[in-house]
Order: C-alpha cells, then structure tokens, then sequence
C-alpha cells in the first residue's frame, strides 16, 4: 500500500494480526477476499486447461497429447470450472464481500459457518487436485460421471467424487447463511422492496443451494458405493437402471446452472442502472422473475435427457417445462435493455461487460430454444453445439457477469482503481476472442461433430482451427484484464466513497470498508436502491 | 450434407430453421437496441437521464405473454417432429446392433454380421440397439438421429436413407479412450446392388479368425496393415518381440499362442509398451473358445481354410436362458418342462380355441421363434420370441430336445 494514505479498511482491522487473522477470520469481506482468491486461481488452472484442449484440436489426431490424457484434461477442466469456479464464483465471492453491506448489517448471521465452508472448498479443491496425480490417474469420465463408465473405469474416479461431495457442502453452507441473512438482518428501512436486484438473486440462488446441492451429494455417494462395493443401483442386469443416475445427477446440476447463472443477472442489474443513472426498469418484474428461475429451473433436468433412451411422455413433459423457465429470463433482457432508454449512459469498464453479458447470455440463452424443442435437440444432443451453447451461458454470462462484479467492484474493496483504457482493451479482446472461439464451436455442432471428440474427421478442421485461433484471443484478454485489475488493486489512483455515483449503500461507507462496515449508528434506509437524484460521483 | 426428402432429417432441419430463425430475428432486435439506446442516450450528450420510470405494467405483460406465446409454438412444433422420428414406418427393415468399447455390431435378420450397416436406398430401416459395456450413442448426422445404447436395456431409431452413399455415425456419449474413433457408417446401396449384397452367402472363403476379428471389431482398434491405431497392429504377428508392462515391471516376449491367448482374455494383465491398458476383456460368453483358437491361429498365420465346429445344443440352452424356465428333470418351474418331450401329447391354446397335438419338429420351432402362437394351455404367454437365435441353432437345440 503507497504512503499517501493509511486508511486501509478490513485489510488492516482484525482481532487477530497477520496470516492467522486470515485463516481464523469470520469477517465476511476477508472470507469473500479468501473466495475470490481461491477461484480465480482455480479459473486460472481451468482456463489453462481449456487452452490445452483447443490447442490439442488444432487439428486431426494426436497434436499434444493422447487419448487418455486429453480425456482426462477435459474432465478436470470440467469439474474444475462448475464445481471449483463457476457455483462458488460470484455468490461465494461478491455475495459474501457485498450482501450483508446491501443489506444494511455488520455481518452475516453465522459467521463461523462461513468460514467452515471456505473451509469445504479448499478441502474439495485439494483433494480434487490430489485425484489429478494419485495411484489411478486423472478420474477421465467427464464432470458428469455417467455410469456404467464411471464405475468402471481404473482412475481415481472415487476420490473426485468425494471432492466434489465436499464442494458441495461448502455450497450449502453459504445458501444457509444468506437466507437467514436475508431474513434476519435486514437494516431499518430495508424493505424487500427496497432490496438491491443482487441481493434478490442471491436470494433466490441461496434457496437453490440449500434444497438442490444434497442431491449430488448423494448421487456422487451412490457412486462411490457402486464402486466399492458393487451395489448394482444402476446395473440393468441387477435390477438397476443406468438412467436413474442420470436423473439424480442432473436433478441437482441443471439447477446448478441457475445457480451459476442467477447471481451474475443480479450484478448486471446493478452495472446497467448505476451507468445509465436511472432506475432499474421493472424491479419487480425482475425480483419474482429471479424466483420464478429458480423455482422453475429446478423442474427441467430430464432436458439434458432427449437422447437417453427416457421414455417420451417423459420428453414431452421437460420440454414444455424447458420452454417455460426461457420466459423469466427473456423478461429479464427486456428490462436491462429498456433500463437504458432515456438514461445518460456511460461506458465504463463493468458497463462493458454487462453489455457483452447481455449479448452472450441472449446467444446462449436463444441457442437452448434450439436444445429445449424436443426434435431438433435429437441432432444438436451432445455434440460441439451444446459445448458452445453451455459456454456462452456459463462463461459468456456468469464469467462476464463475475469480470463485470470485479471492474465494478474491487475498487470499492481496495480502495482504488485500475486503468480504464487497459480495460477497455482486455475487454475487446476478451469479447472478440470469446465469440470467436465458441461461435465457432456452436458451428461445427450444427455440422455434427460430437463433444469429448480426441480427434475428428477432416470436414471439421477448419472452424476447429478458427476456434483455437479465437482461444488465444481470449487468453490474451484475459492475461491483460487480471494484470490490469491486479496493478489497480496494488497501486492505482485511490478513490472516495462512490467513484461511480451509485445509490445502493456500499457507495456510503468508506472504501474499503471499516471492520464492521458501518460505524457506530446502524444505517437506516429511506430510498431505494437505484434512486440517483442526488447522487453525486467522487472524482478520482 | 442436406437432404431435403430424407423423412427424419426434414423432421429435424425444418424445427431448427423455425427455432433459429426466430432466435436470430430477437438476438438482431435485442443487440440493434442496445446499440442505439448507448449511443443515443450517452453521457456527453445527456449528462441527466431524461427519465425517471421505474417500468411499465403493460410493457412487463407484453414481454411475458408474447413470448410465452412465442416458445410454445416451438415446444409444440419440436414435439410433433420429433414423433416423426419416433413413429417407424410399416415395413421397416429390422437390424440388430450392439455397441461395445469402441466399435458397432450390426446383426440382420438373416443372421448375418457387419460392422458397417448396409442398407438398401428407400427403404426405411429400424435399428434396434443395446450395448455390451457402457453408454454409447448412434448418432448419424446426415440423418438428424441420435439414441444412447445402455447395457441391459433396448433401445431404438429409425432412418430412411434417399440418396446411395457413405454416412457416418459417430458415437455421441462419451465411452473412454476410442470415443471419437468409434467410427462406422451406414452404406446406402440401390436396391438392386444391396440384394445382391443380401444374397445367401457363399460358404465365405475367408479364414474364421479373420471374421471373428471383423465381427468383434477388433479391427476398430487393430489394423491389420500394421498401420498404427489405438492398440498395436496385427500385422504379421508370429514370431514377433514385444514389451511388455506387467506388475510396472517391463519384460520381453516373442509373441506366440499363449500370449495372444492371455492378452485377449485379461489384455489388462500385460499391456504392450506405448499403448494404454484400455482394451476390455474378452471372456468366454463373449468370444468361445472355438472362436478364439481361430483367432489366434489366423494371427499366427496358421490357417486360411473356413472350418465349422459343431453346435453345442445343450450351452445354447444354458446361455439363452431357457432353462430359467424350462426344466431338465421334469420339476415344474414356468414353462414346461424339457424332460421326455420328444414323445409327449399336450394341449395348446391357438386362436382362442384348445387343441391336442403331439409335439413334433415343425411345433418346436414355431414355439421357439414365436412362443405367444400356440400356448401349452396353463401357462402364462410370457416367453420372449428367440430371434436372437440362428436358424441353424434353432434346428440344433430342437435336434436335441426331440431326443429328450
């Protein structure tokens, strides 16, 4: 930190002094700070990952690697970017840095929980890691752990489980924690018509959590039954039935991608009002559309199903049920967009990323119409379609929502601010390289190349190589916007309360904020949260 | 790649052009907005907002109810095409196909094996699949179909091929190291050339082991060029020097009947250096022992004459499962039993009407290759149609139970 100032908030105020003050902290801004840090060097490790795959699909057979390992990279790149990245990201993170300050209290209602489950996650993240380089080899089932494979295969299959099982718990923990926050420690004046969109995602996000998340959890113990002890759940020849695994699996993981994608909606309903200066249109619209997600989303599971061999009442069903929870999310993009009419628009960094968020999350969103109707998810079922489709939601959405949290925010909680026009750049690149890479790959499904492919046949080496080429891109946004964001948080400008003029009340306390986030009054709200008359933003 | 009559791909093709077109129209309005509302509304050019709504109840109740509206079409659209490629045709060639670790079997009705599918152009086909190990997926893109196989469980798809040609198939669930080399493809002959293809077949001239190693699909992983593949090629195997890795110990070996014998039954207990231990093992119910030794003759370049082994009347009992049901000493279990059935008299159940009959060749048969036509009176109709067996097993197996 430079000597001009020697304010430095939470980074500084702790019972305890040093690395302990860390690890023992119960201060939900050092666990979000603990979070973020453990998940980005996680997306890190999958990002690289991720290049090695593309690289390796440069062209036709063997480029870098073979079989086995390439299908153990894209395992752990999986496992890796859902369960180690994407559900803890920005809930985990942000939710922790900002929900109990949204929402007018000093912490949130179980503090050493919180802790507990940073705990779980680094539990999960090391046994994981160790399942990569233990006694069988790297598991190589894919994240979804499909049976008859996934019992038969000699790789340390049981172990990744396991790891998964504890990330599991670590995300039940925080769904707890921020409901009963949510509840319970409201500040005066905060009504819940008054509560940030953020907050109302969590929310929403927290009860996914807390109700789906035991579902893996038995799910991946079942496995590691299966392959212990041979219990035959799931063996047609003993009374089992392969596809109820693929139901139980999925009766937590297509919820898993609301939980993934919920928090990130609830961020870019703070970017776009604040860099508009104008209300959020249709708040309420936007609130119950949050529930409605969550609620609906986790009736929709079997859609991952078409091609399983499940029975078609069964697809008719999911599909009518698919094509429902489209509806609160395409209510959603109307507002964003209507937010900015009649507004005064700045494009600062988070504004970009929001509006990026935008564009990729309607790409991925209208491409799973196409994967919902029952016949035509038949064709794109399972090939390079689907990869792109769930990375333009999961990585155009909830990456970009977390990149936009982070240009947004991390100002607030270092207490100043990255380079502008750097960001810019690595935004560009980022965008470009993004649509590159997984357009393409959205291409070569429609042609019919199918995913978890090592090698493929000669028609499909052009719009591989051109997604490659794009991966390269992107990682070089990518390498731009953490250096940026890492400069700015060592040493940038030092900024005031509100560098961005926004009303919700993070903007009112220091930055970065005081051990217990306000000082001795408790704050009392009168206004909403995106009410700017009034709100003036600090120079810096 | 498109083919506009081909019944199952149009079915696909034309939901997609529906979905997609919609989908590009609103991605078109949506991102058009956004760029005009940013540019039009920036801050240079209105430093204050020029509105302070907070949203627009029938605005919320246009964008709800318009594409509610909107997306139900498209269900209901991809559901009734989707029937259509559900619903198989009359007349439907039947063809068996198993999936294993990572190649296709193709069984059609005449008994005969390939593991290439050879259809004739017009004529609709039904594919019905199971796999022997774990999920795998018929997917032929040129034909929009797509099913997992499972072990234990059937499953189907049906396609109509309209123009001759090669199609691939791929496999689309993942299933381990040969995934993406699980390759095959439906070979649409005229007519007039796959009947032909169909003909009876001559006694083929080929060796045994070298149609055992095609039917297994070995050679999916195998060449036999000794061009290289996901295991070592087969090429002028004898006499050969290997390494090997057993125990994480390596050895050296010259390759001869005892090993290829080991190395197909546990290929996991030495694996030859360079390759991965994925091959799966080969026990007997999957390759006999018959059929094993020819393989291993055939490697080493023993053979080259077809020879025929006799047919083991009593295993086929065993391994088809008929005497779950059917006794051999004469107790009662479901069906009737085996025991002195060559000289008995028993009523049967035909068209609603009872008859007694005195068991004879022609009856047997017909009870084997469809049990539900004449029903021994007083037993449930519940025994499976045995077209899983040959014609020639169906004689064999009655051979024997006449002598009983």
């Amino acid at each position: 930190m430079s000597e001009t100032t020697t304010y430095t908030g939470f980074w500084q105020e702790s019972p305890r002094p040093g690395i302990l003050g860390w690890l023992l902290t119960t201060d939900h801004k050092r666990i979000g700070i603990l979070y973020l840090g453990s998940l980005i060097s996680m997306f890190i490790v999958g990002a690289c990952l991720g290049l090695a795959i593309r690289l390796e699909l440069i062209a036709p057979g063997r480029t870098i690697m073979d079989a086995q390992t390439y299908n153990a990279t894209f395992t752990v790149h999986g496992v890796i970017m859902i369960f180690m990245f994407l559900i803890p990201s920005i809930p985990a993170a942000f939710g922790n840095l900002l929900l109990p300050i949204h929402i007018g209290a000093r912490d949130v209602s179980f503090p050493k929980l919180n802790l507990l489950s940073w705990y779980c996650y680094i539990i999960g993240a090391v046994l994981a890691v160790a399942s990569i380089f233990g006694g069988g080899g790297a598991p190589d089932t894919g994240w979804t752990f499909y049976v008859p494979f996934s019992t038969q295969t000699s790789t340390n299959v049981s172990l990744a489980a396991f790891a998964a099982f504890m990330l599991g718990f670590s995300s039940i923990l925080t769904g707890i924690n921020f409901v009963t926050t949510v509840h319970r420690l409201r500040c005066e004046g905060m009504t819940w018509g008054r509560l940030p969109l953020f907050i109302w995602t969590l929310y929403a996000t927290a009860w996914i959590q807390v109700l789906a998340t035991p579902m893996i959890g038995i799910t991946l113990v079942l496995i590691i039954l299966e392959r212990t002890f041979g219990a035959g759940l799931f063996d047609a020849a003993r009374g089992g039935d392969p596809i109820l695994y693929q139901h139980l699996f999925w009766i937590y993981s297509h919820p898993a991608v609301y939980i993934m994608i919920l928090p990130g909606m609830g961020v870019i309903s703070e970017v776009i009002p604040t860099f508009a200066r104008k209300p959020l249109f249709g708040y309420w619209a936007m609130a119950l559309s949050s529930l409605a997600i969550a609620f609906a989303g986790s009736l929709v599971w079997a859609h991952h199903m078409y091609a399983s061999g499940m029975s078609d009442l069964a697809i008719l069903v999911f599909s009518f049920l698919t094509f429902i929870v489209a509806i609160p999310s395409a209510i959603k993009v109307f507002n964003w967009v209507s937010t900015l009419y009649k507004g005064s628009i700045e494009l600062a960094p988070p504004m970009l990323y929001a509006l990026a968020f935008i564009f990729n999350f309607a790409i991925g969103g209208l491409g799973g119409l196409a994967l919902g109707a029952a016949a035509s998810d038949i064709h794109l079922h399972d090939t390079y379609f689907v990869v792109g489709h769930f990375h333009y939601v999961m990585f155009g959405g909830g990456g970009f929502a977390l990149f936009a949290a982070m240009h947004y925010w991390l100002p607030k909680f270092t207490g100043r601010m990255y380079n502008h026009k750097v960001a810019v750049i690595g935004w560009a690149l980022l965008f470009v390289g993004f649509n590159i890479t997984y357009m393409a790959m959205q291409a070569v499904g429609i042609q019919g190349m199918p995913r978890r492919y090592y090698d493929y046949v000669p028609e499909f080496t052009t719009l591989n190589q051109v997604s490659t080429v794009g991966s390269w891109v992107m990682a070089l946004g990518l390498i731009i916007m953490f250096a940026n964001l890492w400069r700015g948080m060592r040493s940038g400008r030092p900024i005031g309360l509100n560098p961005w003029g926004a009303a919700t009340l993070e903007w009112s306390i220091p930055s970065p904020p005081p051990l217990e986030n306000f000082g001795e009054e408790d704050p009392v709200v009168t206004r909403g949260p995106y009410e700017f008359k009034g709100v003036v933003a600090d120079e810096y | 790649m498109n083919l506009p009559t081909n019944p199952t791909a149009q079915a696909v093709d034309n939901v997609l052009i529906y979905i997609f077109g919609f989908s590009l129209l609103l991605l078109l309005g949506i991102t058009v907005a956004t760029i005009y509302l940013v540019i039009k509304y920036r801050r240079s050019k209105y430093p204050e907002p020029t509105s302070e709504t907070h949203g627009s109840l029938w605005l919320e109740a246009l964008w709800t109810l318009l594409p509610t509206l909107i997306v139900l079409t498209m269900f209901w659209y991809g559901w009734s095409n989707y029937l259509g490629l559900r619903n198989v045709p009359e007349g439907a060639m039947e063809v068996q196909a198993t999936a294993r670790m990572w190649s296709w079997q193709f069984e059609y009705p005449d008994g005969r094996k390939t593991s290439k599918l050879f259809v004739p152009v017009g004529q609709p086909v039904k594919v019905t699949m199971t796999s022997v190990d774990v999920l795998h997926n018929f997917f032929v893109p040129a034909f929009r179909i797509k099913r997992d196989t499972l072990p234990g469980i059937e499953t189907y798809v049906w396609f109509q091929a309209t123009e001759p040609g090669s199609y691939d198939i791929f496999c689309a669930e993942y299933c381990g190291t040969g995934h993406s080399a699980m390759i095959t493809s439906v070979e649409a002959l005229p007519p007039e050339e796959y009947a032909t293809w169909a003909q009876p077949q001559q006694p083929s001239d080929e060796p045994r082991g070298l149609i055992v190693l095609q039917e297994q699909g070995c050679t999916g992983c195998h060449s036999l060029d000794g061009s290289d593949g996901i295991g070592p090629s087969l090429y002028q195997l004898s006499g050969q020097q290997r390494k090997l890795m057993a125990d994480g110990q390596t050895k050296e070996l010259t390759i001869d009947a005892d090993y290829l014998r080991r190395a197909i039954r546990h290929p996991e207990a030495e694996i030859v250096e360079g390759y991965d231990p994925v091959m799966p093992a080969y026990d007997s119910d999957t390759l006999s022992e018959e059929d094993l030794q020819a393989v291993i003759d055939y490697l080493l370049g023993k053979v080259k004459k077809a020879e025929k082994a006799p047919l083991d009347a009593r295993k086929l009992l065993e391994d088809s499962g008929c005497l779950g049901c059917h006794s051999e000493d004469g107790s009662e279990v479901i069906g009737p039993t085996f025991k002195g059935l060559g000289n008995r008299e028993v009523v049967i159940e035909r068209d609603g009407k009872e008859e007694k009959i005195k068991i004879d060749r022609d009856y047997l048969v017909r009870a084997i290759k469809q049990p539900k036509a004449d029903m021994v009176k007083g037993y449930p109709p519940i025994m499976p149609a045995g077209d899983y067996l040959t014609d020639e097993e169906i004689d064999a197996i009655v051979d024997h139970l006449l002598k009983q």
